[in-house]
């Protein structure tokens, strides 16, 4: 039978991310990783609860505390020491990571920026404006914009055209 | 004194779009176990009640 709570929770789980109440997800979520220590989805869960309360360093502690799951959270950690300033940290990371999806595109292209690393940057952008579409192409343009004026006041390099 | 002003080029925007994908893996593996076992449990009460009179 204890094996039966598990669904009952994933629906709350499900139902607190949708409604943004990401303390009380916590609670839940932890109820989870009592009764089955190893999901890997749940695990996951957790460390977007601390990451969207702010909770960068707790999240990184959990993933510390965890290296068995650690690979399924990767863009997760990496995004915790962005916002930490490890940003040659979070560079490492992303660079660990076996799969390269758009997230993972979509930070290492954040991160190369604050390294002032504007070219590898610029290549970046253009394929994520080229293969991605959702609701953020207004704001990738304008990071694509930052990254132009960025190149052409400090990089040397003419954009006009580009 | 006091030096002139000059102009400065202005920080230009830049969006955390990463954080926007920070979100829930999907759950719908785990939700529809939910459904199976539901319908499984309900499949043993029914086998309980309604059993013995199938044959």
């Amino acid at each position: 039978m204890a094996q039966s709570i598990l669904p009952g929770l994933f629906a709350d789980l499900q139902r607190l991310g949708q409604n943004g109440q990401y303390d009380r997800a916590i609670k839940v979520v932890n109820k989870i990783l009592q009764e089955s220590p190893e999901d890997e989805t749940a695990f996951t869960c957790k460390i977007v609860c601390f990451i969207q309360l702010g909770k960068f360093e707790e999240a990184l502690a959990a993933i510390r505390k965890n290296a068995k799951l650690a690979s399924c959270v990767v863009f997760e950690k990496a995004y915790c020491e962005y916002r930490l300033n490890r940003t040659n940290e979070a560079l490492k990371t992303l660079d660990s990571s076996d799969k390269s999806d758009d997230r993972i595109s979509e930070l290492r292209g954040q991160v190369l920026y604050r390294l002032e690393k504007y070219d590898e940057c610029f290549d970046i952008y253009r394929g994520l404006l080229k293969n991605t579409e959702d609701d953020f192409e207004e704001e990738r343009e304008t990071n694509l914009s930052a990254v132009m004026a960025a190149m052409q006041l400090w990089g040397g390099t003419d954009v006009e055209d580009a | 004194f006091p030096p002139s002003f000059e102009p400065v080029p202005c920080k230009p925007l830049f969006f955390d779009v990463a954080l926007s994908l920070v979100e829930f893996p999907s759950l719908e593996d785990k939700l529809q176990t939910q459904k199976a076992a539901t319908g499984g449990l309900t499949g043993i009460m029914k086998g309980w009640l309604w059993g013995g009179k199938k044959k």
